[in-house]
Order: structure tokens, then C-alpha cells, then sequence
């Protein structure tokens, strides 16, 4: 009864997206000093959130002060004019809310999920440190303590994190995605409290800025509030643009890391591709998805259950301002070695470039981007994320509510294109992350 | 991993834990329970904020039954998904990942899940295939064969974090000689005897109808999806008595401090839990004691991570949580740190925690604490995937929906007199329990202090201490 694969594909394809929820159910305005608002009633849970995106991230440090944008991230929450050191957070978790925020290499993104009615405490609380932001020299040495714990652990617990950074710093040799979010270990300890005003001042004004509230909210409240709260804070100067275009890579790049205790290799693979505003950005996205997607996608298939010779891969795509990089990961099985693992991926990827893509996987990865698309938008708090990060990154906020037509109109050949274009080994940096030392006594 | 967090997980407390909303409006949306004549309950919740469906099945039965191959009800619930009596491991996984499905199994100590999420418009497909799944697995001997390499890949793999082992460690010192010592993922050994055999023994005593709950939330309407779900499962006959529970003894007071130390030679920081004994699900305070915890060390100002990352910038992230399981609980606080500062780290930690007996909470932090929990609660059980999973908990725990309608009233209730008794009765003081994963050579003498210190080497296989 449910062999029938095949004859789905005729049933390709009506997709309109959700009769409930459409992008006029969002009301985007722009304040007088430039930040960007968008609102989505849902009044499904006595609760909202409030994100702000920040177009500030580790692509807007220099060497020396790399790491500046996420550290800064942790001084946001250190104290303001009206609320000081720890008042923040206190006031927040007193008035039923949490918070937490992420930096990565194009965003600085501050997020709050709070019970309706703290609304204004909220607005409040945001203004004061946009505005009024205190850089405490002792709390700044603090904080550097903290976040050398946040390197570490991350090393310590995530194989993934360990040979990412030399992976993108073998890819980049000009653009700052070169460097690792979180930074140089000799950067965090030395930055200093002019190279955090200066950030502030310039990252942190509101014409660089997007906010979006989700939850049972009333819009004409929030537009009030943030005409209240947000609107007198002066705009800046624009940060200048970040002109440094990665030179076309024409060689294949590698990197080792030496980690005693791992069991099995680690392989990261990054090719160079375009950012996410580019025609073949959705086809590269499918293209992740034929590959790693579910067991039954070409990667997993083959080398997990067929070859053995892994016991996990996946794909990531950051979203992305500038030209970043398709990352393969794959952690081989325990009778593997690197080499072997390599060359199997090799083979898959140069078997979608030269033989290309069937219809039904096509069909298969058009209908996953539908229901994951649902799951998505089901809580309020991804809708959000995701509402701010279509308008960012693509753009337009309702470019979010055409996503899953628009990966409708990709085609096989489209995919097989990208990846003959895009993974191809002149493009390649190769990370292994191992437990052999990378070093021996027949070495020249 | 895209993105670097500023609290790594303080954000989330216990298990279901804690916490309602400031104006009551927040309750358990309507359901229906039925039982089969063969026993099987169904839960259904009608949803329709999305055109999605969530299945989440529970069978009464987790790794407290494992016997002698730790890991049995896990590797049991995993191999559900190899293939089923018309349809192979790939076909199956095709039929599923071509619409978008996603199946997922998983085991714990008091239960084993499978929970299913698919668009609304494949359910007669996806129901057919769950029921196949759950009535009759496969069990095809190649393919357990292949799951154990990788499964044992897994397993040494787990070892190279210590966040993801730590905890298994710290069972084993919590519940010597107690059911509750059975480790849910196995352990080398006791995978590499496994056999296929084995698993189906396990299936068959213990994934029978009386022993299962079908909760499913979504769009539909409910009468049709009864129907359905009654001609797909009705007729599931019982095929064996169903085991006993093991007997849960009361877990035996601590007689001496302890440390249990696990040598990871590159370890670049010590990571560490200390505590005891805590209380089960069914706890009369399990609400009231969530929020003292959020107090101690369930969110971003609590006490913990108040003193050892804002106060000393020796952590990114210090906390303390109770997991409650049916028959009993435990209660650690959890933090990591260079393994220079491991010493002053421990200290403080357990400074801080000696604040709840010699300071106790104040008027204004309780209040804090109460607002938070409230606050935090509804977006919990947003989704029909949240909701379904609240329903399978709700019955294998025991609790009912009065724990999400009463929820704010038993919060408001807790005053500060109440949380003097609760600290004194429920939060282990003496002979406490540490475990520490790290470098050994370099954090073994500062450890004599707290305890007789246990030495074991984190690549040898299993927990055993």
C-alpha cells in the first residue's frame, strides 16, 4: 500500500500557503530616525515577543578586535542610565520575561519573550540601553572572563566548533567571515573601552536596527510605544559599507586540527557560494537538502547505511549578507579513516554535477520546504526570527510567505548547475579534525 | 552552532516544570481520553493553527526494564523505524521523507515515545504507517547489525563532550542499587551483546495496547480521526500478561560526601554537578519547588549565575535543576570552568547554595521568581507538537490538566514561610554528591576537600564507578 512514490509526483504542487496566516497580517512602519518595525498579532497564548536584529556582526570587526560584535552582545545587558548593572535582567525576570540573544557573522539579534502585559516594561528597558548604554571598565574585565569560558566550553564540547574556525580561515583570505564569531583567544583579553563605545555608536543606532514583535499584542499599542520609547533616539551616520570582496579562490585549501580524545575523524568541507539575495541561493538551499536532508537523501543513504563509512553528515548554509561558503560536515564511522570518508563525499557531489538529480527527490525537497515552513510559523517565537530574517536577508519580509513557491520553481537542472558551478575541488577548503597528530618523524 | 548564545541553556528549567501567566488566561485547551476495549488510550486535541498533525505515543515501559542489556529500551524503540512487515528501512524512510513527515523514537527510564509530525493532508498515509510501525516492526537482523557499529560509534562519541555524559555519571553515584541506575543510552559492552532477539523479547512484553497512549493534536476533526485511529488499533490483541515493576526502595540517605572523578586528558576545562537525592513527578510541591530552584538556578539572575558568571566571570553558565522521574528524582547543580579556577569555581558554588539555608529567600525575590515562572509558562504548550507531547506526559506521570488550570493559583500560594519547610525538606544539605569531568592531573588534589575522591578514566567503557 505504500509503494507508491511515483505517482505522487503527479499530484505535484497546489501550494498555497496557509488560508490563516498571509503577509497582511503584518504591519511594517518605519520610525522618524530610521529602525524598521513589524508587528504579527497572534493571540493564541497570553504572550509576545519582542526581536531586534542589529546589522552588526563578527563581518564588521577588523583583525585585533575580532570577537568585538559578540562581546559586545554581553554588554548589552550590563547596564544603562534608568536601569543599571544587573537591572536589566532583574526588572525583565521580575515582570514575567526572559531573554537571550545571538551573534553571528552579519547580525547581533536581541530577543525577549515576555506575558503581554510587560509590553512597555519592555520598550522601556530596550530604549535605555539603545540609548544610554554604561560601559563599566570592571564589569568589561568581567565579562572577558565570561567569555573565554564561552570559547572554551565550545571547544571543548563541539567538534564542530573546533575545526570551523580553520576551516573559514583557510577560505577567507580577505573578507572578515574569515575569522570565527566568537573570536581570538589574544583579542577577547585586549580589545578596549574606546573599541566598545565606538561599536555602540555606530552599530547601535536605530537606522540599523529591525524590530519585530509577534504575540497577543494590540498593533496600534506597539506603534505607540515605539513612538514613546524608541523614536527620540538620534540615528547616526550609516556604518560604512564593507567594500572587501573575497578574491575568487583557485586552488583547493585544507586544515588540520589535532584533538587527542576524538573517537573518529571530523571532515568540514566549505565551497565559496553567492549570499542569499542571489537567483541561485534557493537552488544551492534544495541542493543542501538532496544531499543531507532525512536517510534517504544522497549523502546519508549512501554513506552512512550503504558504505558505512559515516555515522552522521549534514549540510549548513548561513544566512548571509556577502558571498559565504555551502558547508558538508561529516563525522566518520569507527572503521574509517579521513581519507576515505573524503573521497565519499567527493563521489556523491560530482555524481549530482555530472548526472544531475531525479524528479522525485526534487519533489520530495519541494514538499519538505512546505511543511517545514508550517512547522516554522506554528509558535510565535520562529515566526518572529524568521519574519526578520526574510527581511534581512532577502530583503522583504514577505518573501517569508512565498518561500515555499518559490522553491516550487526551482528545477533539477537548476540544482544539478549549482553544483557543478559551486562544489567543485578548485573551490574547496577541506578541514579534518583528528586524533593522529598531524605530524611525523618521515616528515620533510 | 550558527550562532553563539549568551545564556547556554539557563533559559530552560526542569522537565515540564514550573510556571502560568499573569492574567489566568491561559488553560489547557479541550481534549478528549478514550480507551479501547483493548486497552489502548487515545488522546485527541484539535488544533488548527497550521495544516500540520502531531502524533506523540507513549508505552509505559523505559530503561528500568533493560535487565542485564543496559540500553534495551532505547536500541528497542530505535530499531521500530527499520523497516516494518510490507515496508523495508528505505521504503519506509522514503514513503515518510517524501511528504515531509518526520518520525522520531526515543526512550527514557519510565517510558519509551514515537512521535510522528505530518501535514494534514497525508494522514491517512502517515497513520497507516505509524500503526505498521508500532503493531509490526520489522526487527530485520542486518540492519540491527549496522545500527550497532554506528550505534557504538555513538557512544564513543558522546564521550568526547562532557556536557552530554556528565549526567550519566552522577546517576550512577545518585542510585547505586536503585532501578533508576539503568543507563537509557547502554553503554559499549552491553551494546556489543545485544542481540536482535533481545529486542524483540522487549517489544514483544512491553508494546502491547494496555501499556500504550496514542495522543494526537492537530487539524482534524476529532470524530473521523477517532474512527480512524479505532479501525487502525482496535483490533491490537494483547499477546502476554505485562511485567511488573521493578520495586523502587526509597533511595538510601548518603552516609559520606563523595566525588567521583573522570579523567579527560585534553580537557580544557572541568566540568562538574553536585547534589543528591530530589523527588518524584508526583511530588505535592513539584510547582512550588520550581520556583524556589528558579531562585537558586533556573534563570539568567539566579543565584547561581548571579555569583559565578556575572559576579566572578568564572563561567559562562552556573544552575541548578530537579528532574523528576515517576518513582524519584534528583537535584544537581551543574556548572564548568578552567581547570586553574576549578577550586574557587566549586566554592562558590557551594557557597551560594548554602545562601537557601543561612539567608533564605527574600519577600522581593520570591515575588521575582512567582512573576517569572508565570510568565515563562504558556509558551510551552503552544504547538500541537508541545500539547500532544504535554498529553503523553500528563498520562504516563499521572497528572491532569489541573496542573496547567491551577497552575497560577498553587504559584501564588507559595509564601515565604512555605519556603523555609521546602528548603529544609527537600534540598540535599549534607553529603553531597560530586562528579567532575577533566584533567586529572591538574584538579585530582584540589578535590580531597570535598570528598573520598573515586578516580575513573572517561574512555573506559560505561559508567560504572
Amino acid at each position: 500500500m505504500f509503494k507508491r512514490l511515483g505517482i505522487c509526483l503527479l499530484a505535484l504542487a497546489v501550494f498555497s500557503t496557509n488560508a490563516e496566516m498571509s503577509p497582511d497580517d503584518i504591519t511594517k512602519f518605519q520610525l522618524k530616525n530610521g529602525m524598521t518595525i513589524m508587528v504579527m498579532e497572534d493571540h493564541s497564548i497570553p504572550n509576545a515577543n519582542m526581536y531586534i536584529f542589529w546589522k552588526a556582526g563578527s563581518r564588521n570587526e577588523y583583525p585585533g578586535t575580532t570577537g568585538l560584535a559578540h562581546f559586545f552582545e554581553h554588554m548589552m545587558f550590563n547596564g544603562a542610565k534608568k536601569y543599571g548593572p544587573k537591572m536589566f535582567d532583574r526588572t525583565m525576570e521580575a515582570n514575567g520575561g526572559a531573554n537571550n540573544a545571538y551573534t553571528s557573522e552579519n547580525l547581533t539579534v536581541y530577543t525577549n519573550w515576555f506575558p503581554s502585559g510587560a509590553l512597555e516594561v519592555i520598550f522601556d528597558l530596550e530604549a535605555d540601553r539603545i540609548q544610554n548604554l554604561a560601559l563599566d571598565p570592571e564589569i568589561v574585565e568581567s565579562e572577558r572572563g565570561v567569555v573565554t569560558s564561552e570559547r572554551s566550553t565550545g571547544l571543548e564540547n563541539s567538534n564542530f566548533r573546533a575545526i570551523w574556525g580553520a576551516v573559514k580561515n583557510a577560505a577567507f583570505s580577505a573578507h572578515p567571515y574569515s575569522w570565527s564569531v566568537i573570536g581570538h583567544a589574544s583579542d577577547i583579553a585586549n580589545w578596549t573601552l574606546e573599541d566598545l563605545e565606538s561599536f555602540h555608536k555606530t552599530y547601535y543606532a536605530p537606522n540599523n536596527a529591525v524590530m519585530v514583535i509577534v504575540g497577543a499584542v494590540d498593533t496600534a499599542e506597539v506603534k505607540r510605544l515605539a513612538e514613546q520609547y524608541i523614536e527620540p533616539i538620534p540615528a547616526q551616520k550609516p556604518p560604512r559599507k564593507i567594500h572587501t570582496v573575497e578574491p575568487e579562490q583557485k586552488g583547493e585549501r585544507r586544515a588540520y586540527v589535532h584533538k587527542p580524545s576524538v573517537s573518529s575523524a571530523n571532515i568540514m568541507m566549505g565551497f565559496h557560494i553567492p549570499a542569499n539575495t542571489h537567483e541561485d541561493y534557493y537552488p544551492l538551499i534544495m541542493l543542501g537538502d538532496i544531499l543531507t536532508s532525512g536517510n534517504s537523501a544522497r549523502l546519508n543513504s549512501e554513506l552512512i547505511f550503504e558504505q558505512q563509512v559515516a555515522d552522521q553528515v549534514f549540510t549548513y548554509i548561513p544566512d548571509s549578507f556577502d558571498p559565504n561558503l555551502f558547508y558538508i560536515y561529516g563525522v566518520a564511522s569507527q572503521s574509517a579513516d579521513a581519507a576515505t570518508l573524503e573521497k565519499a563525499i567527493i563521489k556523491e557531489i560530482n555524481d549530482v554535477a555530472r548526472n544531475g538529480i531525479t524528479e522525485q527527490e526534487l519533489q520530495k525537497v519541494k514538499n519538505q520546504k512546505l511543511v517545514e515552513f508550517y512547522r516554522n510559523v506554528a509558535e510565535i517565537n520562529n515566526r518572529a526570527d524568521l519574519i526578520g530574517r526574510y527581511e534581512l536577508f532577502h530583503g522583504d519580509f514577505r518573501k517569508m510567505f512565498t518561500a515555499p513557491d518559490d522553491f516550487q520553481k526551482v528545477t533539477a537542472q537548476d540544482i544539478q548547475r549549482v553544483a557543478a558551478k559551486y562544489l567543485v575541488k578548485r573551490n574547496r577548503t577541506v578541514g579534518v579534525l583528528d586524533s593522529k597528530e598531524d605530524s611525523n618523524e618521515n616528515d620533510l | 552552532m550558527k550562532t553563539i548564545y549568551k545564556i547556554l541553556s539557563a533559559v530552560l528549567i526542569v522537565l515540564l516544570s514550573s510556571v502560568s501567566n499573569a492574567k489566568s488566561q491561559f488553560s489547557m485547551p479541550e481534549y478528549s481520553k478514550t480507551t479501547l476495549d483493548n486497552g489502548l488510550t487515545l488522546y485527541l486535541m484539535q488544533q488548527s493553527e497550521v495544516p500540520m498533525i502531531d502524533v506523540n505515543v507513549v508505552i509505559g515501559s523505559g530503561a528500568i526494564f533493560d535487565g542485564k542489556v543496559a540500553g534495551l529500551a532505547q536500541m528497542t524503540s530505535d530499531n521500530l523505524m527499520f523497516g516494518t512487515r510490507s515496508l523495508d528501512k528505505k521504503s519506509l524512510e522514503s514513503a515518510l521523507e517524501f511528504v515531509g513527515a518526520q518520525f522520531y523514537t526515543d526512550a527514557s527510564l519510565d517510558y519509551s515515545e514515537l512521535s510522528a509530525s505530518f501535514a494534514k493532508k497525508d494522514q491517512d498515509e502517515m497513520l497507516a504507517i505509524l500503526a505498521e510501525v508500532l503493531r509490526s516492526p520489522r526487527f530485520d537482523e542486518e540492519e540491527f547489525n549496522k545500527y550497532k557499529n554506528r550505534y557504538l560509534g555513538t557512544l564513543k562519541r558522546q564521550k568526547e563532550s562532557p556536557n552530554s555524559v556528565i549526567r550519566n555519571y552522577f546517576m550512577q553515584m545518585i542510585f547505586p542499587e536503585h532501578p533508576y541506575r539503568a543507563v537509557v543510552g547502554g553503554d559499549e559492552s552491553s551494546v556489543e551483546a545485544a542481540d536482535i532477539k533481545s529486542l524483540k523479547t522487549f517489544y514483544g512484553a512491553h508494546y502491547q495496547p494496555a501499556n500504550i497512549a496514542i495522543v494526537v493534536a492537530g487539524d482534524f476533526e476529532s470524530k473521523k480521526m477517532s474512527n480512524k485511529l479505532t479501525t487502525l488499533f482496535g483490533d491490537w490483541k494483547a499477546e502476554q500478561p505485562l511485567p511488573k515493576r521493578p520495586s523502587f526502595k526509597e533511595v538510601a540517605a548518603f552516609d559520606k560526601p563523595r566525588v567521583l572523578l573522570v579523567n579527560k586528558d585534553d580537557a580544557r576545562e572541568s566540568t562538574f554537578l553536585i547534589g543528591g537525592a530530589g523527588v518524584p513527578r508526583s511530588n505535592p510541591d513539584f510547582v512550588a519547588l520550581n520556583v524556589l530552584n528558579t531562585i537558586l538556578g533556573g534563570r539568567f539572575t539566579s543565584w547561581l549565575n548571579d555569583e559565578l558568571r556575572v559576579n566572578s566571570g568564572l563561567t559562562y553558565g552556573a544552575r541548578s535543576r530537579f528532574l523528576n522521574y515517576k518513582e524519584a528524582g534528583i537535584f544537581y547543580i551543574s556548572t564548568f570552568t578552567a581547570n586553574d579556577t576549578t577550586e574557587a569555581a566549586i566554592d562558590l558554588a557551594l557557597k551560594t547554595y548554602s545562601r537557601l539555608w543561612e539567608q533564605g529567600v527574600d519577600a522581593e525575590t520570591l515575588k521575582s521568581a512567582k512573576a517569572y515562572v508565570k510568565g515563562q509558562f504558556p509558551p510551552r504548550y503552544e504547538t500541537s507538537s508541545e500539547l500532544a507531547s504535554l498529553l503523553g506526559r500528563m498520562h504516563i506521570y499521572g497528572f491532569d490538566e489541573s496542573f496547567i488550570n491551577e497552575f497560577e493559583q498553587n504559584i501564588d500560594a507559595i509564601d515565604e514561610a512555605q519556603t523555609k519547610t521546602l528548603i529544609k525538606k527537600y534540598f540535599p544539605q549534607d553529603n553531597l554528591q560530586f562528579t567532575v569531568i577533566g584533567k586529572a592531573e591538574e584538579i585530582r588534589d584540589v578535590l580531597k576537600k570535598y570528598g573520598e575522591v573515586t578516580e575513573i578514566e572517561i574512555k573506559t567503557p560505561g559508567y560504572a564507578l
